[in-house]
């Protein structure tokens, strides 16, 4: 397991696109939220504060927009895609075989590359969001404060949040063995399919009276996962707890984590 | 040093099969050439001998199979891919990666890198890398854990004729070392010159295997070129003693089941005069189209696919015999 581990920190840290994934998500993850701040900033000079309008304002600023409950993560989604290289450069450049003759145990390589790659993750969203959330204390410290215990708690949430999303992409890669596939399907299945999916529910008179059950949709209860702005009515209520959005988004990564691995298992190099 | 064994190992894909039944011995201090046509199933055996590819039988290398080895490059190198790195990876960081899964030392990257004649390249980026090149890197990954075995599939490929002759006297000299090299190859002049034993299969099984002389002697019977102004009544005499005679170019004759002393002999006996007269052994590229005749996965239609080694040797068809 050792070697294994040893062999992924290699690994990631000598290909290029670790670096300029990281190097984007830090860029657009702070830099959204200095053009946030700075736009409060200017608000709230101008007009004055109405202390309303405060509320989850250090957590939307710290997740650039996310806590908002309205759309994805964007620093989590680029740094998805960290996870599909590291199953698609396998596939689409023959260095599975490398691999796996450096390394015989394919459970070891496996383990190692959700590891290696979640903590990475995890490494990069805290540090994005900190920073983030320290832009924004230099700009908003006059009228409130950034980091409240529900921003940590939303950071926190949101660090989960980009593990799971990075390992569901990995998951979803090592199945299909396509790179390319996998990076559109991470991409159009949030911000196309699942809106597809909401738009029968509202046009098809069967379907209408049952949009309650849209709160299910994996990517849909992942936004629940920081939302600050809603009030969940128990778990599984409508909306989504956090907790019950991130059993189901974490539920729908542990199903293609395990195929992920049971096929991993079979499948040939 | 390791004895490899392989038993009984066996592959379909889509109920098509691939490797049937194989079993083999590759001994130390040897280089084992592994031949076949196309599609004959060489790369799928390399690969389930390493565990790669799920199917049938096993394979050890000292009695333990592959999976079974603690930092597997130390014990067994292997070359499958023409070009298996990332592109964008430097040479040397590619090395470091696989050293740092086999607690192999960082010295050895750079020597490996050395003695694969990479040093000058060693931080660049392999998308610009020849075919040759990727090849002295794959080997460079092979040889990284001084292993005893080493598995090659097609590794002269892409590699120009000092390329070709560097890695035959490379392999050759890790074989005198005692170690295990089995390699694959199209380029049966150089297996020839490399190899001491031969694994011949087709279509998936195994059709001979033992030393590179007993192959090639136990296929083809040297024939004797005899060059004559007199070829009509020659070939008679020798005809009417119960040899073999195949005319190939006028005034010559190729004659198998008599030796060079005994056609010589005859010759003189008849007052036929020779311009000519000398011994040609079977080549083992003779041996093996004749061989694996009928066993190509892939063959050839519409043209005469007719192979004609020297321009008297014997024939062999794109499509069997």
């Amino acid at each position: 397991m050792r070697a294994a581990f040893a062999y992924e920190w290699v690994r990631i840290r000598t290909i290029r696109s670790t670096w300029w994934l990281t190097g984007l998500t830090l860029v657009v993850g702070v830099g959204i939220s200095t053009l946030f701040a700075w736009a409060i900033h200017h608000d709230f000079s101008t007009t004055g504060v109405d202390p309303g309008e405060i509320d989850g304002l250090g957590a939307g600023v710290v997740t650039q927009l996310a806590a908002s409950g309205q759309i994805p993560s964007v620093v989590c989604f680029i740094l998805a895609i960290l996870g599909i290289f590291a199953w698609g450069h396998e596939y689409r450049h023959g260095m599975i075989r490398a691999s796996l003759t450096a390394l015989n145990s394919r459970s070891a390589l496996w383990v190692a590359k959700y590891v290696v790659v979640g903590l990475w993750v995890a490494v990069v969203a805290f540090v994005t969001m900190v920073l983030s959330g320290a832009v924004a204390v230099l700009f908003l410290h006059s009228y409130l404060s950034v980091f409240t215990a529900e921003t940590w708690s939303v950071v926190g949430r949101q660090v989960a949040y980009g593990v799971l999303l990075a390992w569901l992409a990995m998951a979803f890669t090592s199945l299909t063995r396509s790179q390319a596939f996998a990076l559109t399907s991470i991409f159009l299945w949030p911000l196309l399919i699942e809106h597809l999916v909401e738009l029968f529910f509202l046009l098809v008179p069967g379907l209408r009276d049952n949009t309650e059950v849209l709160r299910f949709l994996p990517f849909q209860a992942a936004n629940r996962m920081v939302d600050v702005l809603s009030e969940p009515d128990g778990t599984f209520g409508d909306p989504l707890s956090p907790l019950g959005g991130t059993i189901v988004f974490g539920g729908l990564a542990l199903v293609l984590l395990v195929a992920s691995y049971s096929l991993f298992q079979k499948r040939d190099a | 040093m390791a004895t490899i064994a392989a038993r009984g190992l066996g592959k379909s894909f889509g109920g098509k099969p691939a490797v049937t039944d194989l079993s083999f011995d590759v001994q130390p201090g040897s280089v084992t050439g592994f031949l076949g046509p196309n599609g004959a199933g060489k790369s799928t055996t390399m690969r389930l001998m390493l565990g790669l590819d799920n199917g049938a039988g096993h394979t050890t290398f000292d009695g333990r199979r592959f999976a079974e080895l603690a930092h597997p490059m130390r014990h067994v190198g292997a070359l499958l891919e023409a070009k298996p790195f990332h592109p964008t990876r430097k040479a040397r960081s590619h090395l470091r990666m696989l050293a740092a899964a086999n607690a192999i030392p960082r010295s050895r990257v750079d020597e490996v890198l050395t003695l694969v004649g990479l040093t000058e390249v060693a931080k660049a980026k392999p998308k610009g890398f020849s075919m040759g090149m990727g090849q002295r890197l794959g080997l460079a990954a092979a040889l990284l854990g001084d292993p005893h075995t080493l598995i090659l599939d097609e590794p002269a490929n892409g590699l120009d004729p000092q390329g070709i002759q560097w890695m035959r006297l490379l392999l050759r000299s890790l074989a005198a070392e005692g170690r295990s090299i089995f390699v694959s190859s199209h380029l049966l002049s150089e297996m020839a010159l490399m190899a001491d034993h031969l694994v011949v299969i087709g279509k998936g099984r195994l059709i001979a295997t033992g030393p590179v002389a007993e192959f090639v002697n136990s296929a083809q019977p040297s024939a004797v070129v005899v060059r004559t102004p007199d070829a009509a009544v020659l070939a008679g005499v020798l005809a009417a003693e119960g040899a073999q005679v195949e005319a190939g170019e006028p005034g010559v004759l190729m004659v198998r089941g008599l030796t060079a002393d005994a056609v010589g002999d005859l010759a003189f006996e008849h007052r036929v005069r020779l311009h000519e007269l000398s011994t040609r052994a079977a080549t083992l590229e003779e041996a093996f189209l004749e061989r694996t005749a009928g066993v190509e996965e892939f063959q050839a239609s519409g043209v005469a696919a007719a192979v004609v080694s020297d321009g008297s040797g014997p024939t062999a068809g794109g499509s069997p015999s």
